[in-house]
């Protein structure tokens, strides 16, 4: 009776060992592997051997700094991206003009890898910050900016007419009705483009060079410093995880009238 | 207006005649244009007079235009052909003289109770505490008391109509036009809900336009039911109700079943004409 309302201690652990048993499963047979001795551990090093990698990149600092910086230019290119993309994606919905007018753009530019502007990009801006997060920016968009042109031409019309009808103007519709109507579907929107802002974050820096967590993995893979790359790969799958599950909590909390958050 | 601005200044009798206050339809036409295929006839040569106060009921099968002259009414949609006016100004486009009620709510679902009836309220002219207490008065007279502070989604579908029924009457109109308010409720809400309507209307009378396809229904709440035809939508016949309103056992009177069965055969024909899909 008493697990059908709170379930007890046991219960709970036991949701939580079967919900993480794939990833903890994919450690054991990592450790077994590597025990058999059936790779070198230059081709795979023991995950105690990258633990041990990740505590002293820790302890040095240099995880931090590393760290820190992939996720300041992810986060900086993804905010703008947010900024920008739903700004112009509520113009677009509301203004069929301009949605005529942009469309081509959007339609050739979101399917377009952009890291194949990456030269461009070098060119014109550097190999730094600015650099990279534009490339950011540039990737995280169009989710985006697609998220919110679909949401806010979803609203209902009557939803538009009531607010109309109660002395709503035509400008007071745009941040009062159709903003907070359509953010259902702009958060689905943000939360796609935050992974890939982390991605290609990392994909820049691995281009680039330079510090970040990208930057460290190649120069340590050009070190043939195989346990600094496999420790690049666990701390920047760590990283994104924390991404996912924080936008989780902020849609959550966002929309926390709507009936299916 | 078909009489130019000196006839109309000079013929003071005419404007009795016509009934300058309330709601006027004359010669309305409207066609309307799918994004894809040809445009359709959906009303033609509409000329109505909803006098101050009024309880009107337009009736007809699904597609007859119904809902499409109630939305011409509240001006979010452009009169084409011919004129609506109320109270003698030309309606041209929507406005709290003439507040709608929706067949599904159309509460703002990331507001309160509270939030959502302050919303009109925030666009009058009135003190912040004074529009409060007009807003908790309203939520009060339909029953919410108590789940001011709740979000639509956690409402009933009742609780949500007498939500937007509040919100809709706070920014006290002079017509209230209500689009099948009841039709997406259980048979049993909506004939409470019939009940309080009525009395909110006793209480505080207003211009009411109500749209609906049922046919007790209409004889239970309006004064005069206008008995629309099937596409494209024409008025077939007005009926006048004169029904006692405050007796409680209405429904199980006599003449409340003839009016029902004079009203059904009006409209069953274009029923039937709309199930063939002559109509929609």
């Amino acid at each position: 009776m008493a697990g059908l309302t709170t379930p007890s201690f046991a219960a709970r652990a036991g949701h939580l060992a079967l919900r993480w048993s794939l990833v903890v499963a994919l450690f054991v047979s990592w450790e077994l592997l590597t025990r058999s001795r059936t790779f070198t551990p230059f081709m795979l090093p023991s995950p105690q051997s990258v633990l041990e990698r990740i505590w002293r990149d820790g302890s040095s600092g240099d995880l931090f700094i590393n760290m820190a910086l992939t996720i300041y230019r992810a986060l900086a290119g993804f905010l703008i991206a947010a900024m920008l993309g739903v700004s112009i994606g509520l113009l677009m919905a509301r203004n069929a003009g301009l949605r005529w007018f942009l469309d081509p753009v959007i339609s050739v530019g979101f399917p377009m890898p952009k890291i194949t502007f990456l030269p461009v990009i070098v060119l014109w801006l550097g190999f730094y910050d600015t650099a990279k997060i534009s490339m950011v920016v540039f990737d995280a968009i169009f989710p985006i900016l697609t998220a919110t042109i679909a949401g806010v031409r979803s609203v209902e019309k009557e939803l538009i007419w009531s607010a109309r009808n109660l002395g709503a103007r035509e400008r007071d519709l745009l941040w009062q009705i159709l903003l907070p109507a359509a953010s259902p579907q702009i958060l689905t929107g943000l939360q796609v483009a935050l992974p890939i802002a982390l991605i290609v974050a990392v994909v820049a820096e691995m281009m680039m060079g330079g510090y970040g967590m990208g930057g460290a993995m190649i120069q340590a893979s050009r070190m043939a410093d195989s346990r600094g790359v496999f420790a690049g790969i666990l701390e920047i799958s760590i990283v994104g995880w924390i991404f996912v599950k924080a936008m989780v909590m902020l849609r959550a909390r966002l929309l926390f009238w709507h009936a299916q958050r | 207006m078909l009489l130019n601005k000196q006839e109309r200044a000079g013929a003071g009798v005419w404007h009795e005649h016509t009934s300058m206050s309330g709601i006027v339809v004359e010669g309305l036409r409207h066609l309307y244009r799918p994004k894809r295929g040809a445009p359709v006839l959906a009303l033609e040569d509409v000329t109505l007079s909803v006098g101050d106060q009024e309880f009107i009921a337009l009736l007809g099968p699904s597609g007859c235009g119904k809902s499409t002259l109630l939305y011409l009414m509240g001006g979010f949609l452009p009169v084409e052909t011919g004129l609506i006016t109320m109270d003698g100004a030309p309606v041209a486009g929507p406005g709290p003289d003439r507040g709608v009620v929706f067949q599904h709510f159309a509460l703002f679902p990331w507001k309160t109770v509270l939030q959502n009836v302050l919303y009109g309220l925030e666009r009058q002219p009135l003190a912040r505490g004074e529009r409060e207490a007009r807003a908790l008065a309203f939520i009060k007279m339909v029953g919410l008391s108590g789940f001011e502070n709740n979000y639509p989604s956690q409402l009933s579908g009742g609780m949500k109509q007498r939500a937007a029924i509040a919100r809709t009457l706070a920014i006290d109109p002079k017509a209230l036009l209500m689009d099948e308010p009841f039709g997406a409720l259980d048979a049993q809400t909506r004939h409470l809900m019939q009940t309080e309507l009525l009395a909110i209307w006793r209480r505080s009378p207003k211009t009411v336009i109500f749209v609906t396809h049922d046919v007790q229904e209409a004889v239970y709440l309006a004064e005069r039911i206008v008995v629309m035809s099937a596409r494209p939508g024409r008025i077939k016949e007005i009926v006048t109700v004169g029904l006692d309103k405050a007796d409680p056992e209405l429904t199980r009177s006599s003449a409340f079943a003839q009016m029902s069965d004079h009203v059904w055969s009006l409209v069953r024909d274009e029923a039937i004409k709309a199930q063939a899909g002559v109509g929609p």
